[in-house]
């Protein structure tokens, strides 16, 4: 039996809610559509006016300034769960690894309001606790940095997937090599940063690519909901500047612009560890 | 140097909770440049014992003592013992040079005083090409050279060796039985060599040690276990083939060797009808089946002139080829 018939609903479905959007979006982005009367072509003005865009290519920047700071974090908090639980230890395990998850099985919306609960200025209950220690309130809500702190707090979290990933690589690793450095006398340290993670490393990298589409696509929900944006525009990301521009101005062709140009700059930013990732694998291949 | 157990004694308890006693109050030593080699079929505890020796395994009871220094306590990094795993243990990230002196950095040595070295015992065991490869690259047989390599460098007070030629083939096997043999001479220090290939143990060991069901049944000269096996069960683990244990009258069970067992020319003997007969180069190995006793008789004959299936035969051997062992406690009398 041929088996690629087995790919045609998935290939139908990301036809249909993949690549078609994309490709109009594409052909959008060099239009003046409005969504009342056919689009018409305006060739480059819709590149000019995104290159003198102030409010997208600051909104690129907040993006970025996430993706710097959460993506980090995000790694961290998979791959130290992960090795922290890689090993069978009864019910301990079972327990930690249903927490690590726990947070990705909660909707996004559900999530962020209930942050907007954690971090209200009035009886949010980590301000009370930051009060309470005698450390300052950055004001998660009210200043722009703290909105921003407050943003990378919400996303910083949802690491189930992530964490899944790092346990399956970490668990591949074969028990003699440990050993292996074990019998030889290398601290659990010397294990961990010349054999445990430089194996993981390919899966790492790919986990980060994944994380930065993840971070720039879902900096939508929580900006939109938590912080609105705001305060003064601080923590106004790419992806509500786009909802805005299509749903609120209703300027679908210069919003299509818009999203090419986010997809384009993702993937730029991808390309360096995707490639990385592949050399990293094709060095420690086993059997040649 | 050497290196020895006492009373070593070692429980698991399965995924289903049952008990498993790996290691059942087991007593060895390995003498100072001795190569010890621990024989037995899977599940004998055989490897138990050498994660024990090695301190990736903690003893239930017992005590490990490694250069006369008591060692049961200590974590495996400080034993200064070096081990070949099975399937090689290297690090597929890592070149062939930097996999052999991961034991040097992993102790803290620079790198710079490690390059030297590493060329030295590649050069000894002749893989100095090999060293800028990566393990992918390597052939099974290279894999175990560099493990070796590994071992080596370090000049360990006890090496310890976990079927290392298990997941190579038959003619390199034969020649790397040779070439570790060299190594541990060149060494000059205890080799604990674990395999459940006896033909292995009997070419390679100074002295063997027959173990079943987590107990040392006899620990030997290889010449000394054929000759003299102990019980019936090293009877039937060490040697060629397995012997032919025959009940006998006054609670005794006769044993003989198939190697040992011939064609009677003039009548005199067991008489039986052959079962089977598989060629086995310039012998033949044939089942009989005897006409006075259950069971078969495995008999080793040469090639020429070997019985086919279904023929009579009669079989017999000397008397003094026969072994006698306790019916009830399988022991040798």
């Amino acid at each position: 039996m041929r088996r690629w018939p087995l790919a045609a609903p998935y290939l139908v479905g990301s036809c249909l809610l993949v690549l078609a959007p994309l490709a109009l979006a594409a052909v959008l982005a060099f239009t003046d559509y409005f969504g009342f009367v056919a689009p018409e072509f305006t060739g480059t003005g819709n590149l000019t006016r995104l290159a003198g865009d102030r409010t997208f290519w600051d909104a690129v920047g907040v993006s970025a300034l996430i993706v710097v700071v959460v993506v980090p974090l995000r790694l961290l908090l998979a791959v130290g769960a992960a090795l922290l639980l890689a090993r069978r230890r009864g019910a301990r395990t079972a327990i930690g690894r249903a927490a690590a998850y726990l947070p990705s099985t909660i909707p996004d919306a559900a999530w962020a309001l209930l942050w907007l609960w954690i971090l209200n200025p009035l009886y949010g209950p980590l301000p009370a606790l930051l009060g309470a220690l005698g450390l300052p309130d950055p004001g998660f809500l009210t200043t722009p940095w703290g909105a921003r702190l407050g943003l990378a707090l919400v996303m910083t979290f949802q690491v189930g997937e992530a964490f899944v990933v790092a346990l399956a690589a970490r668990i591949a690793i074969p028990g003699h090599l440990h050993e292996a450095i074990e019998v030889e006398g290398g601290s659990a340290w010397f294990a961990m940063t010349r054999v445990t993670l430089p194996l993981m490393a390919p899966i790492v990298l790919v986990l980060a690519v994944r994380d930065v589409v993840v971070v720039v696509q879902n900096a939508f929900v929580p900006a939109l909901l938590v912080t609105d944006g705001g305060p003064a525009n601080a923590t106004l990301t790419a992806p509500l500047v786009i909802y805005r521009r299509a749903f609120e101005y209703g300027e679908l062709g210069y919003a299509s612009t818009l999203s090419v140009t986010l997809l384009v700059l993702t993937g730029i930013a991808a390309v360096f560890p995707l490639w990385l990732a592949a050399r990293l694998a094709a060095r420690q291949r086993t059997r040649a | 140097m050497s290196v020895r157990v006492e009373g070593a004694r070692k429980e698991f308890r399965t995924r289903r909770g049952a008990h498993v006693v790996a290691l059942d109050g087991v007593d060895l030593e390995a003498k100072p440049g001795e190569l010890l080699v621990v024989v037995g079929p899977s599940g004998s505890g055989k490897s138990t014992l050498l994660r024990a020796i090695a301190g990736l395994e903690g003893l239930d009871a017992g005590r490990v003592v490694i250069d006369e220094r008591d060692v049961t306590g200590v974590p495996a990094g400080r034993r200064d013992v070096a081990m070949v795993f099975q399937e090689a243990a290297l690090f597929p990230h890592l070149a062939v040079a930097a996999n052999i002196g991961i034991g040097e950095r992993a102790r803290g040595t620079r790198r710079r005083d490690i390059g030297a070295r590493v060329r030295e015992v590649a050069r000894v065991l002749d893989i100095e090409p090999l060293l800028t490869r990566m393990p992918g690259q390597l052939s099974g047989g290279e894999r175990q050279r560099v493990a070796l390599a590994r071992a080596m460098i370090r000049s360990p007070k006890v090496c310890l060796l976990d079927e290392p030629l298990a997941a190579v083939d038959t003619e390199l096997r034969l020649r790397m039985r040779g070439e570790i043999r060299a190594v541990q001479r060149s060494l000059g220090v205890p080799m604990v060599h674990v395999t459940h290939d006896q033909a292995e143990a009997m070419a390679m060991g100074d002295r063997v040690a027959v173990m079943a069901a987590g107990r040392v049944l006899q620990c030997d000269a290889p010449a000394e276990l054929y000759a003299r096996p102990a019980t019936t069960v090293v009877a039937r683990i060490f040697g060629p083939l397995p012997m032919n244990l025959l009940p006998a009258a006054d609670g005794i069970v006769v044993g003989v060797r198939p190697e040992r067992v011939t064609l009677a020319e003039d009548g005199e003997g067991r008489a039986g009808s052959v079962v089977a007969a598989e060629p086995a180069g310039e012998e033949c190995l044939v089942r009989v089946r005897p006409d006075d006793l259950p069971g078969e008789l495995l008999v080793r004959l040469p090639w020429a002139g070997a019985p086919h299936a279904g023929e009579r035969v009669t079989v017999t051997w000397r008397p003094a080829d026969e072994h006698h062992f306790d019916a009830a406690t399988g022991e040798r009398r």
